[in-house]
């Protein structure tokens, strides 16, 4: 191969991968269509709508049998490019049955989506109007706002725990969730296959850690640490770290490409165009963030108390249980107005520093 | 000879092939001047030079040396010696003149002393003395971004020349900078070829810019060159070949 024809063989290379990879996908994709749309109709559609059954029967050698059904007919069906995975990858033909076929797809899955959506959530209007139920819905929404203030003093002390909970959490997720974030952010990590590799473990990990809700880590911890605020310390540090690490590497992803180049065209080394080029760029958002989370921490904190995470949220379930429904009135309304004036103070803070 | 490139081609990821065999020699001290329309590989051209973009395939050379796959310690190296100014100035604009001059120093001084913006009083004095260059010393402690945009260029000429480089390229410049700005900014440039003897490569769009400064041109079309020559020589006809059957040359003074 002569070098004048290299530049070309590579892009045709580049485009022949690129058409393979997008069929895979279509294929794919038409795979999981079909077979949802089998798995709908026969499961909530005929066994729930028509047949109002009330156990479903269940057998993997029909759920087997369902799925190499609709392997052998979305493999087909997006090898003809007309199907709508084809169109949403760009590899279908120009055609009306394309058209067709797309657009019925499309409203056929929209609906029994919502059909079956309807029938899962047991939506009732029924139940919503019926005598009993509002009898107690006016009990308790009479008790929470005739409040019992005996409990004023212990409640307040609990709302100050909680406060605490989420401002420690905060403070502690700065140092790792930053370290975290420049692991994380693409655009300092696609320079080698090694950096790139660790950004994608890293990338995976915390999505894994973000994708389990504070309420879970609560409970894990308060196995792990004992029942009470250090437990529901740790599952809002957890959390946090995750999520922030998130935004922040997101923030840097956005910053301009431009004085990295400057300073990167200088023979500055990594660290010193992160110094330079990055850090003045993030500083003001990577504050804005940290405050707005604390505001956030304080809510999570409320209910996290729930499953025994200490504060407020721990206090409020206590008098629940007994159903001491103007104790937890007066509950109700403090947290209300503390994480009204936390999300006050944190939009003030977060405008002044812009 | 300072520079010499053989039959580069760069091809990016979305396919699109921006360079498509460049042939090209610079001489020490030229100021040669890159002109096409945008999106003729003007700016992939510099920006491999200075591997800011990865060559696809060819072969580049600076002071003698293949630095086409040069990596790392040994690819700072190279970049410590060729400055570079952009078209949007590339400052860091939060942060003060003097420190966004300081930044082009960073490629010689040790990291740590730099990561705790620790600079010995030579090189301040260094950057002060460059500041004097362009002619704005009295706005070294202001913020980078209240300088106005022909100001700021300047401070990235006095950037780049901390690095006391061999080679400039300059990418389009002036091209966000009004007329009259232009032609203040090109000044500093000239300056900096005259006085240091820096070689300057530079992206331009103005041809009475080209005709005033540039010691050579080289015109690109689709990644290719299709004109090398002195500026004057650059006629009607070459005009329309460059820039298409409809252009007219507009006269900027």
């Amino acid at each position: 191969m002569s070098s004048h024809e290299l530049p070309h063989a590579i892009i045709g290379a580049k485009k022949e991968r690129e058409a393979r990879i997008s069929l895979t996908k279509a294929i794919l994709l038409d795979i999981f269509f079909v077979f949802y749309s089998i798995i709908v109709l026969q499961r909530a559609v005929y066994y729930k709508l028509i047949l109002d059954l009330r156990e479903m029967p269940f057998a993997w050698s029909e759920i087997g049998f369902i799925f190499i059904a609709s392997v052998i007919l979305g493999a087909l069906w997006a090898s003809s490019r007309t199907s709508l995975s084809a169109k949403l990858f760009g590899v279908a033909r120009e055609s009306k049955v394309t058209d067709l076929t797309t657009e019925l797809f499309g409203w056929f899955l929209f609906n029994i989506t919502f059909i079956s959506g309807w029938i899962i959530t047991k939506i009732s209007i029924v139940d919503i109007f019926s005598p009993d139920g509002i009898d107690g819905a006016q009990r308790i929404f009479g008790s929470l706002f005739t409040p019992e203030f005996n409990i004023f003093d212990d409640a307040l002390f609990a709302i100050i725990e909680t406060i605490y909970i989420a401002l420690i959490a905060t403070l502690i997720s700065i140092p790792p969730t930053l370290v975290l974030s420049f692991l994380t952010a693409r655009n300092l990590m696609k320079d080698s296959k090694t950096a790139f590799a660790s950004y994608y473990v890293l990338r995976v990990f915390l999505n894994f850690v973000r994708s389990i809700e504070p309420l879970i880590w609560a409970i894990i911890f308060s196995v792990w640490v004992g029942i009470g605020p250090y437990a529901g310390m740790i599952a809002l540090l957890v959390h946090t770290i995750a999520s922030n690490a998130k935004l922040y590497s997101e923030a840097i992803e956005g910053i301009e490409e431009g004085p990295i180049e400057a300073i990167a065209a200088t023979g500055a080394n990594k660290l010193q165009i992160i110094w330079y080029a990055v850090v003045p760029q993030i500083v003001l958002p990577f504050l804005s963030f940290t405050i707005y989370r604390w505001d956030i921490n304080v809510r999570m904190a409320t209910i996290i108390g729930l499953v025994g995470g200490g504060g407020i949220g721990t206090m409020l379930m206590q008098y629940q249980g007994l159903a001491l429904w103007k104790e937890v009135g007066l509950i109700v309304i403090m947290i209300a107005v503390v994480v009204w004036i936390m999300d006050y103070i944190s939009a003030k803070i977060r405008e002044s520093i812009k | 000879m300072i520079l010499n490139i053989e039959n580069l081609h760069k091809i990016y990821d979305n396919g699109t092939h921006a360079l498509q065999g460049i042939d090209l020699s610079v001489n020490e001290g030229e100021f040669l001047v890159i002109i096409g329309l945008s999106g003729s590989g003007k700016s992939t051209l510099l920006r491999c030079i200075n591997h800011l973009v990865e060559p696809t395939s060819g072969k580049i050379e600076f002071l003698g040396k293949d630095i086409t796959h040069v990596r790392g310690q040994e690819l700072r190296e190279v970049k410590k010696q060729i400055g570079m100014v952009f078209q949007q100035f590339n400052l860091i604009k939060r942060r003060s003149v003097l420190t966004n001059v300081l930044t082009g120093k960073l490629g010689y001084l040790p990291t740590w002393n730099t990561l705790i913006e620790k600079f010995s009083p030579e090189i301040i004095a260094e950057a002060m003395q460059n500041l004097e260059t362009v002619g704005i010393t009295e706005k070294a402690h202001i913020r980078a971004d209240n300088l106005s945009g022909g100001q700021q260029q300047r401070v990235a000429i006095a950037r780049s020349l901390m690095q006391k480089p061999k080679l400039l390229l300059a990418d389009e410049p002036v091209a966000s900078l009004d007329p009259a700005t232009s032609n203040s900014v090109m000044q500093y440039f000239e300056k900096v070829n005259k006085e240091f003897g820096t070689t300057v490569i530079c992206n331009l769009h103005f041809l009475s810019l080209v005709r005033r400064y540039a010691t050579r041109v080289v015109a690109l079309k689709a990644g290719s060159i299709i004109y090398e020559g002195l500026p004057s020589d650059i006629d009607d006809n070459w005009f329309r070949t460059i820039y298409g059957e409809e252009a007219e040359e507009v006269e900027i003074r």
